[in-house]
């Protein structure tokens, strides 16, 4: 009698065990395509990458992240921070905090403290008349080190609420800054200011012949003129950033398709030369130049429809060495070469491997609408 | 010992069954469709046949705002796309009907074509659609607002490269929030990014900052629903559970379990994103000054043009 009644406990348990140990398996077999990313902290960028040179400054969930030396630093808390831009003297940083119904540009020091203020777009009335607030977004300090270029919605009229390009003192106040450009009314307008020495290039939206909504990279040299085109419709291209030296933009293009490739022109203070696509089988934003031009950083998937990584583009991939020159044998008579001498052709040169990218995170979910800022 | 491995089993698969069963095989009761002078030979009207998924089939998809404002069933659709899926080509073509587009009803009278489906449910969408179009609907999916947020956040986001930056002083407030009829701003920024559910609900959902209005958001509508595709493609039987008690209630479909199961593997086999066409009827298609805003359909440009897609 006691040995069928442990026989049956012992039944129960391996029931209890083997339905358990079922659900369990069952849950461990899913894809894991909803598993949140991790904090930037809490992973290390992997051990292949190589250590990135200067201070990367990057956003994840409405927090500024530091990467330097191979390590991730949480510089503010997730309270809406992002868009992280270096003064031109590298000592300290532009930022954008979100609010929900405005955003503002504050002034951060080098370790994500906010020193200052810039912008103040929340509305005394707020949520009553939500379109009494105002946006601002990717700012970026000129080159004078004391001109704010950002987007703003201003002006706006009833439903047409667009960006505009403007410019602001850095210690003075929005009724002081200048409308720089004139967006095209329902596109969403004029975005991604970088200021360079000869005025201004930016993203400007617009409807394309094929009557499509298509970004396009424009320059200006003028406070509300006309400015010029850069890129043609059909490229679609947006988010510019310029090389250190400043002869090179990169920027995203995406042809109008829900592709991203990553483009790369030379610039000559007013126009771009031909294009050359250097990543086209990934979904590429933010690409962000090395400080010392060893390289373009970008984010995207590792994973189809995966968050937003790090990558790191290394120069050799987009501005390869020129080959050694072979040394032309010089026939002797009677020599070993009087055959033919082998065409310069067909001379047995290595042909280098292409340069990859690297994937620098796997895991994280980094801001893909955020750019990155790159101080050495 | 296997039956305690069964159980195991069907306790992990009972939610998604629950939910499955509720969402899915939903009776359509469509109503005959009056005859119209728009055009001749209207369809014979059925009660959804299930098509072999070897053979070509057409789903209406009804996107609608089924917060606060509205009573359960009694809601507009927003969003009615009519997808054609031709697995022996590996094609699939989706035409977004305007939602504003004025025509006759298939419960009487003429209207706005999204109020069909509140005054007579997916039966009365689907006959107008029919009858007004000239085209046969195998079966239809409904999701509601709160639906289409949990279905995305369900499958952990979606890859999406947004045209524009979108930008809303006067979003509906009325999703998570005690003012339904309160305004909110939003601001979707451009380029590609991941998208929870409630930026890719606000991204597909507002309207005002768009010249092209409607007709620029169901290109929106379109890029998200490929997206999810794409992002579904991923997806292991064994995620099915979570997805189904996240989605609750939010969306109904015609189409029967063994029937989704039966299509899951199709999803999969179209690879090439050139494979799918996408249709809107812009102008000449459609213009304004139709009453109450609405626009006025020409019957003479758009049915020869859907009759080349959807046979």
């Amino acid at each position: 009698m006691i040995q069928r009644f442990f026989l049956a406990a012992a039944l129960a348990v391996v029931m209890v065990v083997a339905g358990t140990s079922t659900y369990l398996y069952l849950g461990g077999k899913q894809s894991r395509v909803a598993a949140p990313p991790e904090k930037p902290t809490a992973a290390t960028p992997r051990a292949q990458a190589l250590v990135l040179p200067g201070t990367l400054y990057i956003a994840q969930s409405g927090a500024i992240y530091r990467l330097s030396a191979g390590r991730f630093h949480q510089l503010t808390p997730e309270a809406g921070w992002s868009q992280p831009s270096a003064f031109p003297d590298g000592s300290n940083l532009l930022a954008v905090k979100y609010n929900g119904y405005y955003s503002d540009v504050y002034v951060l020091n080098r370790y994500g403290t906010p020193i200052r203020q810039v912008t103040s777009n929340s509305s005394r009335v707020g949520m009553r008349d939500p379109s009494s607030n105002h946006w601002s977004f990717y700012p970026r300090l000129g080159p004078d080190g004391q001109t704010v270029w950002m987007s703003y919605d201003q002006p706006k009229y009833g439903y047409d609420v667009v960006f505009s390009i403007w410019a602001m003192p850095l210690n003075g106040s929005i009724r002081q800054g200048k409308l720089w450009t004139n967006s095209a009314d329902y596109t969403g307008g004029d975005i991604q200011p970088v200021p360079v020495k000869t005025g201004v290039i930016y993203t400007k939206y617009d409807f394309g012949p094929d009557n499509r909504l298509v970004g396009r990279l424009w320059f200006s040299n003028r406070a509300y003129s006309a400015g010029r085109a850069l890129t043609d419709p059909g490229e679609d291209c947006r988010s510019p950033a310029m090389s250190p030296d400043g002869t090179e933009v990169a920027m995203i293009c995406t042809y109008e398709k829900q592709v991203s490739y990553l483009t790369i022109a030379s610039w000559n203070g007013s126009s771009l030369g031909p294009r050359h696509n250097v990543v086209t089988d990934q979904q590429v934003a933010q690409p962000t130049w090395a400080p010392d031009g060893s390289g373009i950083a970008y984010l995207a998937p590792n994973l189809p429809d995966g968050p937003f990584q790090l990558w790191w583009l290394p120069k050799d991939a987009y501005a390869p060495p020129a080959p050694s020159p072979v040394p032309t044998p010089t026939p002797t008579p009677g020599g070993p070469h009087n055959s033919p001498l082998p065409s310069a052709s067909a001379s047995a040169v290595p042909t280098p491997a292409p340069v990859k990218p690297i994937e620098v995170t796997t895991n994280l979910g980094f801001d893909a609408t955020s750019p990155m800022a790159w101080m050495s | 010992m296997a039956l305690a491995v069964v159980s195991g089993g069907l306790a992990y698969f009972i939610p998604a069954a629950s939910t499955a069963i509720e969402a899915t095989g939903q009776v359509v009761h469509v109503a005959t469709p009056s005859p119209t002078d728009l055009f001749t030979g209207s369809p014979t009207p059925t009660s959804t046949p299930v098509a072999a998924v070897t053979g070509a089939f057409t789903v209406l998809l009804l996107g609608s705002d089924d917060d606060s404002k509205f009573s359960s069933d009694h809601v507009l659709t927003q969003s009615m796309i009519l997808v054609r899926v031709i697995p022996s080509q590996k094609k699939v073509i989706m035409l977004s009907i305007p939602r504003d587009l004025y025509v006759p009803l298939s419960t009487g009278g003429q209207g706005k074509i999204d109020g069909a489906y509140s005054y007579g449910g997916p039966g009365a969408a689907i006959a107008t659609v029919e009858q007004d179009f000239g085209v046969h609907v195998d079966d239809y999916i409904w999701v509601g607002l709160l639906g289409l947020i949990k279905v995305i956040d369900a499958i952990g986001g979606i890859d999406v490269v947004t045209s524009n930056p979108v930008l809303d002083d006067f979003y509906p407030q009325d999703v998570f929030s005690n003012a339904p009829y309160g305004y909110e701003r939003i601001a979707v920024l451009p380029g590609p990014q991941h998208l929870d559910g409630i930026h890719a609900m606000q991204y597909v959902r507002s309207r005002h900052g768009d010249l092209q209005s409607d007709f620029g958001r169901s290109q929106r509508q379109q890029q998200v629903l490929l997206a999810i595709r794409q992002k579904a493609k991923q997806l292991a039987p064994e995620d099915i559970p979570v997805i189904a008690s996240a989605i609750g209630g939010e969306l109904k479909t015609s189409i029967s379990v063994t029937r989704v199961t039966e299509m899951l593997p199709l999803a999969s086999s179209f690879d090439n994103p050139d494979s799918i066409q996408q249709v809107l009827l812009l102008p000449p298609y459609t213009h304004g000054g139709a009453p109450g805003g609405s626009l006025i359909a020409e019957w003479g440009l758009i049915l020869p043009l859907v009759h080349r897609y959807f046979p």
